[in-house]
């Protein structure tokens, strides 16, 4: 009984913290600047790249998933500062905008270093409950993913930054007239958003292959939980990321991975028809209406 | 009726006619592998203008426009597998068309209606998209067939009967004369739209949806039948292709086919379907030599001239030329006392 | 300023599309060593090859491309064929499906080659085959794939399941147990692929205690492994391709399970006991004609020969021997019947052309228009070491004939199988 129950809450760990990694940077910066970052994918294939490098020149893990988060938000940054600070407002020009960028990283890094690069194995090996066998990497990834949601929720509410942010987030040009800098608020969210995808890329790199094209596999989902989340990262990440988790976990172990991808995207479709402006949409009107 | 003419003499107009005049000398002047060649980029203009409707004029940013047009593929070569008589094959053209526009609503229904705009159609659409096409790749079985058509999985469905009006299959310059044909027509209905009452409703629509439904327009129900329609022109396009190829697939319905349109719409010029035709012609035409040379730069220089476009030339690099080449040659001719119409003398639109 | 940096911008592009168009259209590819050129006033034999040079595919296609460039190189070195030179002509189709089809119009209809070889994803292949066939163009397909093809033009002399099923699940069942699970990439070739696993298995007497098929964007396995664990499998067969899917090695070594991997396309195809660190790739039995570590003086002479030209060449894989031998193969039989005319070569062809080189002696079987090929059980242990199993020896491809009734040399009904 105990390793049933263990082992739907393992599977269901490992759909969620995937998709909260995948997310977070891509939930950010869509809820400040109402931009999706098309080139999501790519900063996470970058983050993986760097970190498998670095990790490969015998620098230990923990500084070589540093340096790739730390890397990819220096990219971020620039990438801000060349294209999208011009395009801030601009929401559909900036979906074009960083499509080109991504079609640049994913070539300009096959033409670099070739079709794939040798990567890592999952450290740290496996425990076992019952007759099954349980990697504690990705026990370790669950609790990373839970303290990204600590981090962010601190970061939103009890910081001067995070103040803000959800100041910009709710009015820029109030905000503006306050004396915020709304243009670095945008450019330390891209960044940041930037970094969280490299964290993510250095995260799972050891579980897969290194290829340029690795990208792809987060974004998919990635846009999915953020359209089910809706505008405000916090909420909405944690919201679609239990859902979305729970119904892809449970759909893959009833009948099969095939029908886990498509649940989460029917899912999705639905959500979007149900609660336009996704779960966060819903969760703050309660929010407001408790306050009256 | 003077003024009228002088109104009508732009760039936009004079680079359409010459596009135009240049499809129409294209067979006589080439071989017959180019024109087929060209054929096929005329069925990805189809595509391309598909987009420019709902984006240019509406507003509307879809990322389906690559599933309507893989549901008409599909549509049409289904029907052709089950009933083997090559001379219902426009019937079946119908049919996929038809299929194109009642998905198309149906999706527009869920989305419009229920208040989704902007971004989140991108979303909804990619997803949809999405959907499709895992759907369609795993297809592989032979229990995935619809009565004689094996649906074939990721392989897709070949040698699919091409157009054929009554004993004449429509095949090399008689394909690409057809295809011209509904170009042509679907170019023009646009330029007329552009002038007409719907062509103003969805300008409005486009710029400002909260105050158009003030005005008493029902935004949803405009949004539903604009959608549907650009579903149907792009399933057009499917059918087209599948005939010209005998073959479709489902990374027809991929997402880096539903960003094509996208990228053309976006660098062309979304908001003038003259600028999307010059444009997607000229790309295609780009990307095929970049291909053909073996260059491994091709994926890379299109990236770059994307996001150069996008950064530098928001308007789309054909659209912004005929303007600036309307404000020159109006300063020109203005010393003549002779003025001419065009975009750049009217009020300009942001 | 607006004004003059879009100007500019027209500049540039349209320099590109002049440089672009620059290239005459009939263009070797970029490095390779094929000569053009004729002799004596001879025109070249032009021969049109279809690869990925960029896109999910490259890392195959660069291989076969380099395979075919050397094996026209020593043609042309030995004096060319019917005494004229060979030229290549080969486009990056760029891991497209319409690019092939674009690609392979252009060969056919503007370059006029003689003959098409390549291809490497089914779709790939089943998108340009009706082209061929309608044009009435020879096509070799050099690549493993999941067999049944019956096509008067197409000849394929890459790895099909009877070479590489059948002897697998044979000594897999008869060494490890007979309880099998298989997981396979949802598409097309996992399908058939695992229908043939299925086959094989009943035939020696094994059971089937799980499949499993997998979408090609899935990287994260954890259900799925978790899935095998519980049915206790003797045997797992891995239909996986892709690099998305290619993950699942990985997490699958780190899962600590005994079981072996029985598979029919890694390691040989895609180097990955190279490319991963061990133990992903441990426990490994793949069967193949063919791999860089074939330790028969043929093989090890042509991948010499092979590193000579392309000293950094990663891994020389099966199908960059299954595409020498195509192409050597084409060159016998057009000796054999004195021209390029296609029907006549595939008259030669359809008469039991051999040609022996690094994957041991290789017939066409003119029935099926498939290859009579050695087939060993290569093996990767936890260094990625590796070793070979067993050999089975000119294994003939039949079942179209057999089961299907097919028999080229007759009619042919122009389609694919399935079992």
């Amino acid at each position: 009984m105990f390793n049933s129950i263990f082992n739907y809450f393992y599977q269901f760990l490992d759909s969620f913290s995937f998709l909260i990694i995948a997310v977070s940077g891509l939930a950010i910066i869509f809820g400040m600047m109402g931009i999706i970052n098309l080139a999501h994918g790519e900063f996470i294939m970058l983050g993986a790249y760097i970190f498998t490098i670095l990790a490969k020149a015998s620098v230990p893990l923990v500084f070589a998933i540093a340096l790739g988060t730390v890397f990819v938000g220096i990219f971020g940054y620039i990438v801000d500062k060349l294209v999208v600070s011009r395009l801030y407002g601009r929401a559909l020009d900036s979906v074009v905008a960083t499509w080109g960028i991504s079609l640049l990283l994913r070539q300009g890094i096959l033409i670099l270093l070739g079709p794939s690069i040798p990567g890592l194995t999952t450290p740290m090996g496996t425990f076992a409950v019952g007759s099954s066998t349980y990697s504690i990497y990705r026990i370790v990834l669950a609790a990373v993913a839970i303290a990204l949601l600590a981090g962010v929720y601190w970061l939103f509410m009890h910081t001067t930054f995070g103040l803000h942010s959800r100041a910009t987030m709710q009015s820029s040009t109030i905000a503006q007239s306050l004396g915020i800098n709304t243009g670095r608020m945008y450019s330390m969210t891209f960044m940041l958003g930037s970094a969280l995808a490299g964290l993510c890329g250095a995260l799972y790199a050891p579980t897969m292959t290194i290829t340029p094209t690795m990208g792809q596999a987060f974004q998919n989902d990635s846009f999915v939980t953020v359209i089910v989340g809706g505008a405000n990262p916090l909420i909405g990440m944690t919201a679609s990321g239990t859902v979305l988790g729970v119904i892809q976990s449970a759909l893959s172990m009833l009948f099969g991975t095939f029908f886990g991808k498509i649940g989460l995207l029917v899912v999705a479709i639905i959500v979007i028809r149900v609660l336009p402006q996704g779960f966060s949409g819903m969760i703050e009107k309660h929010m407001v209406k408790g306050k009256r | 009726m003077k003024n009228k003419i002088k109104c009508a003499v732009t760039t936009e107009n004079i680079s359409a006619i010459a596009v135009f005049v240049f499809f129409l000398l294209y067979p006589m002047l080439h071989s017959a592998y180019k024109v087929l060649n060209m054929a096929n980029f005329l069925i990805t203009v189809i595509l391309a203008l598909s987009l420019a409707l709902i984006w240019g004029y509406t507003g509307i940013f879809s990322y389906a426009q690559a599933a309507f047009y893989g549901i008409g593929g599909y549509t049409y070569a289904i029907f052709c597998k089950n009933f083997a008589n090559p001379s219902l094959t426009p019937i079946f053209l119908i049919a996929g068309v038809l299929a194109g526009f009642l998905v198309a609503l149906v999706l527009g229904y869920f989305m419009f209606y229920g208040g989704v705009n902007d971004v989140f159609v991108a979303l909804v659409t990619m997803c949809f998209t999405l959907v499709l096409e895992t759907f369609l790749a795993q297809t592989a079985g032979p229990e995935w067939a619809i009565g004689k058509a094996q649906l074939g999985g990721f392989n897709g469905i070949n040698a699919v009967t091409p157009l054929t009006f009554g004993a004449f299959p429509v095949k090399g310059e008689a394909l690409y004369a057809l295809v011209l044909l509904l170009v042509l027509a679907i170019y023009l209905a646009l330029r007329i739209m552009e002038k007409r009452n719907l062509g103003y409703c969805l300008l409005s629509i486009r710029e400002n949806r909260a105050r158009s439904e003030m005005f008493g327009y029902n935004t949803a129900k405009i949004q539903m039948v604009i959608f549907a329609v650009s579903g149907a022109i792009a399933a057009l396009a499917g059918v087209l292709y599948t005939s010209w190829g005998g073959y479709i697939v489902p990374s027809a319905v991929g997402m880096t086919q539903a960003t094509m349109p996208v990228v053309l719409v976006a660098a062309g010029g979304r908001k003038n379907p003259t600028a999307v035709v010059i444009f997607t012609l000229f790309y295609l035409v780009l990307s095929q030599n970049l291909a053909a040379s073996g260059s491994q730069y091709s994926l890379v220089i299109l990236g770059l001239i994307l996001l150069l476009v996008v950064l530098f030339v928001p308007k789309g690099i054909i659209h912004s030329l005929f303007e600036i080449i309307d404000e020159k040659a109006a300063v020109l001719l203005k010393n003549g006392s002779i003025r001419t119409g065009g975009k750049a003398n009217e009020q300009k639109n942001p | 300023m607006r004004k003059l940096s879009s100007l500019l911008l027209v500049a540039v592009m349209i320099s590109i599309l002049v440089t672009g168009c620059g290239k005459p259209a009939p263009s070797s590819s970029s490095s390779g060593p094929a000569e053009s050129g004729s002799i004596a006033g001879q025109d070249p034999i032009k021969i049109g090859m279809l690869e990925d040079l960029s896109g999910d595919f490259s890392l195959c296609g660069t291989y076969k491309t380099h395979a075919m460039e050397l094996a026209i190189k020593e043609i042309n070195e030995s004096g060319g064929l019917l005494g004229r030179k060979l030229e290549l002509v080969a486009p990056d189709c760029q891991s497209d499906n319409q690019r092939y089809q674009e690609m392979a119009r252009k060969l056919i209809l503007e370059d006029k080659v003689e003959v098409i070889m390549g291809g490497f994803s089914s779709a790939s292949r089943e998108a340009i085959r009706p082209i061929m066939e309608e044009n009435k163009m020879l096509y070799f397909y050099n690549n493993q794939y999941e067999g049944g093809v019956a096509s008067h033009y197409t000849f394929c002399t890459g790895a099909i399941p009877e070479h590489q099923v059948m002897p697998l699940m044979e000594y897999m069942i008869q060494n490890f147990g007979p309880r099998v699970y298989t997981i396979a990439a949802d598409y097309n070739f996992g399908q058939l692929t695992a229908e043939w696993v299925k086959k094989a298995t009943e035939q020696y007497g094994g059971e089937i205690v799980g499949e499993e098929f997998l979408p090609l964007s899935v990287s994260q396995f954890s259900s799925s492994i978790d899935k095998i664990q519980k049915a206790k499998p003797d045997v797992l067969v891995v239909l996986l391709t892709g690099v998305t899917q290619s993950s699942f090695y990985g997490q699958w070594a780190t899962a600590g399970m005994n079981v072996p991997i029985a598979t029919t396309i890694n390691i040989a195809q895609g180097y990955e006991h190279l490319r991963f660190d061990p133990p992903a790739c441990s426990n490994m039995y793949v069967t193949a004609q063919f791999v860089e570590e074939l330790d028969t003086p043929a093989a090890v002479d042509f991948v010499k020969r092979f590193h000579e030209l392309y000293p950094d060449e990663p891994y020389v894989g099966m199908e960059a021997a299954a595409q020498y031998t195509g192409m050597m193969l084409y060159a016998e039989a057009v000796k054999k019947a004195g021209t390029t005319e296609t029907e006549a070569v595939i008259k030669a062809l359809e008469s039991g052309i051999s040609y022996d080189g690094p994957a041991g002696k290789v017939t066409i079987y003119g029935p099926t228009h498939h290859a009579i090929m050695d087939i060993w059980i290569v093996y990767s242990d936890e260094e990625h070491n590796i070793s070979f199993k067993k050999k089975y020896d000119q294994i003939i491809p039949d079942w179209l004939e057999k089961e299907k009734g097919v028999d080229l040399t007759v009619n042919s009904p122009n389609t694919q199988f399935t079992p």
